[in-house]
């Protein structure tokens, strides 16, 4: 396995920094985006217990699309550029993390960290032997803490569908959120899908990390008497259009990008502070 | 049936847990309690909780990391590059937070 | 199960006085109505102006112009909410109301909380102003509640200096860096400071308070500064911290000083405008009160499935 290690950031071929690139961006603006809708529940969660567990959880991603970008850093981007700077277009999240939550749907939260962080473990155990030392170094901190998301989103769900309004909810959120979800498992650059398993960066498929997802998700929506959009033989519902990754983004995302950018765009910054250390110098 | 026992020493202070005793029931229990762990140390109040209805999290057993894994530095004093002196209670905060987090 | 060895009677409120030192009664002490009624003032007010102090930063998480200090603004507001979920047992515990019922007094627009947090904020340069000072104000005090005669308000108020350090200088750094920023982000600090100047001020309330909250709390160990005390305290700190950072005093209200004393001439301040937020009907508590209220009501029903038994 270390015969095919790849080089450290400033010794990669062109073709090879693509790649990694093509990786990491989708990996740290899902985590991002999805962390800033999260804060949206913030002073607004159920009970003062739940905003404290959803509000660390948002902190875990914004800390997970840190090192990610700390990575990106590394080739030579600033956090200015990969966040205030770069065109809404350009950034690589499946349009999953950036649907707007409707005032109250708590439902829509739990679902989307359930759907969101089963993905996540599953992407993470395909780049654990990653021939790109860079990533391996992030995947167990962050694999640590999405075990406690998973595990709240899981009991949350149960909860929520022991009473007929609850499961109702459920279902709803899941009939949006579903087919949005599948974009998760879409690549950043089609063209580029190949050279991340030819270089040994991740050791599976999308397509079959799709499947294992299909395969953990339903049933476990199906226990709750939730029904997921996919039919009997399997078949899975079509991506939406707008669903990020390579393709368009909805409308949201511009809006939400304007919103997060106005500070560092009304005081004309071009720099970022930061607070915490470097993460490969950090401990 | 096994009972945790916390004890706090004088009015104000915290409970802390300070040991467990065999009983039967809530009023056994009571009374085995203060004379095992209350009758030499100087107590203010007993808490006695059946040790069955006590639930944990345990780092090792659980392997879970309190505070989580990634750089959560952001939440510290000592991560921002600006005094403390001017106010004691700030002072004192820092120093708490330090203590907290093994420094000394 | 809480035993206890000797079981006092029901305190009168003379024998309160005589005993009300530092965390000297809990749960176990049957406490005169009068007590804990007052307690529960107190406690509740604090506990609310948690929530709303949260509720009025919480845009700014989104707006944190780099990734570090949205983390810092969300852990901040997180702390916040943690130490109203502290302050709310501390109040509970004195058998008055539940956190549901206060909760829904603060939805209904009958739960009180601090001055400030009624006013709208709405720009990045104004963030230090709570971050920094109102904060800086709000610890000042909650230092001295250690000493309150309420054991689990006191409690609560050991994690909540514990964390709070951290608040304050994420405000502090915030206004460092508007501070040495570029001249216009001066004029805007400045600016926000002289906005919010006279509230801050008049966080601590009137020095004369003719309330007779204050009296009883007072003799009873519920408090253990005077609001005199406190904006002195306060003002000794955060003054020339102003003016370290380049800030100008405006010149009302008028502030003079007398043998090391801060004589703040109390009839520049708008009194008028203070207790018509007292009472929750200036223009901006309506649109706080009504807008929390309405995300209270909006997750009612998961609140409800915590309440059913799950798993049997």
């Amino acid at each position: 396995m270390t015969a095919n290690q790849l080089p450290g950031p400033d010794e990669l071929t062109e073709r090879e920094r693509k790649t990694v690139e093509a990786l990491v961006f989708g990996l740290a603006d899902d985590e991002f985006v999805l962390a800033e809708r999260y804060t949206e529940w913030q002073v607004r969660a159920p009970t003062l217990e739940s905003d404290l567990a959803l509000s660390n959880i948002a902190q875990d991603e914004l800390g997970h699309a840190r090192l990610w970008y700390d990575l990106l850093e590394e080739f030579g981007y600033t956090e200015s550029e990969l966040l205030f700077e770069r065109d809404p277009a350009e950034f690589t999240h499946a349009a999953f993390v950036e649907l707007p939550f409707e005032e109250g749907d708590w439902a829509d939260a739990v679902l989307r960290g359930y759907l969101y962080d089963t993905a996540e473990q599953l992407r993470l155990g395909a780049l654990e032997d990653a021939s790109y030392p860079r990533i391996t170094d992030r995947i167990g901190k962050i694999t640590e803490e999405e075990s406690y998301h998973r595990e709240h989103a899981q009991n949350w769900l149960e909860r929520l569908c022991d009473d007929p309004e609850g499961r109702e909810n459920v279902q709803a959120a899941t009939d949006r959120l579903f087919p949005h979800a599948l974009a998760l498992f879409e690549p950043v650059d089609p063209d580029r899908e190949a050279a991340i398993q030819e270089l040994g960066l991740r050791s599976e498929p999308l397509a079959d990390l799709r499947e294992q997802w299909c395969a953990i998700t339903v049933p476990f929506l199906d226990s709750l008497g939730v029904r997921a959009p996919v039919s009997e033989d399997g078949t899975l519902p079509e991506l939406p259009d707008d669903h990020g990754r390579s393709s368009a983004h909805t409308g949201h995302w511009p809006a939400l990008h304007e919103e997060l950018t106005r500070t560092y765009r009304e005081l004309d910054r071009t720099d970022t502070p930061t607070i915490t250390s470097d993460p490969d110098h950090a401990q | 049936m096994i009972w945790e026992v916390f004890r706090q020493e004088q009015a104000g202070e915290y409970h802390t847990h300070c040991g467990n005793v065999h009983a039967p029931d809530r009023e056994m229990a009571l009374l085995f309690a203060q004379i095992q762990h209350a009758r030499r140390k100087p107590t203010n109040s007993l808490w006695v909780v059946p040790k069955s209805e006590v639930t944990t999290v345990d780092a090792d057993t659980d392997g879970v990391e309190f505070g989580g894994t990634t750089d959560k530095s952001y939440r510290w004093v000592s991560a921002y590059n600006v005094d403390v002196e001017f106010a004691e209670e700030i002072e004192e905060s820092d120093r708490e937070q330090r203590q907290a987090e093994g420094e000394s | 199960m809480i035993i206890h060895y000797k079981r006092p009677d029901v305190m009168n409120v003379e024998e309160v006085t005589e005993r009300a030192e530092p965390r000297a009664f809990s749960p176990q002490d049957d406490m005169p109505e009068e007590y804990r009624k007052a307690a529960t003032r107190m406690i509740q007010f604090h506990a609310n102006s948690e929530i709303m102090g949260a509720y009025l930063e919480r845009p700014f998480i989104r707006q944190s112009p780099s990734l570090d200090r949205k983390l810092a603004f969300s852990a901040k507001v997180q702390d916040e909410i943690g130490h109203g979920q502290l302050l709310y047992r501390a109040a509970e515990s004195l058998g008055i109301k539940t956190r549901e019922e206060m909760l829904d007094e603060l939805a209904a627009g009958d739960g009180k909380f601090l001055n400030c947090f009624h006013y709208p904020m709405t720009e990045w340069w104004e963030t230090p102003m709570i971050a920094f000072f109102v904060d800086g104000a709000a610890m000042r005090r909650q230092a001295t509640i250690k000493r309150t005669s309420w054991e689990p308000y006191a409690h609560a108020m050991d994690k909540i200096c514990f964390e709070e350090g951290f608040h304050i200088k994420h405000g502090e750094d915030i206004m460092r860096e508007l501070a040495t920023g570029t001249r216009r982000e001066r004029q805007l600090l400045q600016s926000a400071f002289e906005e919010w100047w006279p509230r801050i001020l008049q966080f601590f309330g009137p020095t004369d308070d003719q309330s007779t909250h204050h009296d009883f709390a007072d003799r009873v160990g519920l408090k253990t500064m005077s609001n005199d005390e406190l904006r002195q305290a306060f003002l000794n700190a955060y003054l020339p911290k102003a003016e370290k950072y380049g800030l100008e005093i405006p010149d009302e209200p008028r502030i003079r000083e007398e043998e090391g004393r801060y004589v703040v001439e109390e009839d520049d301040l708008d009194w008028e405008e203070f207790w018509e937020i007292a009472s929750n009907e200036y223009a901006g508590s309506h649109e706080q009160i009504d807008s929390r209220a309405a995300a209270q009501d909006a997750v009612a029903w998961a609140r409800k499935a915590l309440d059913r038994p799950h798993g049997s």
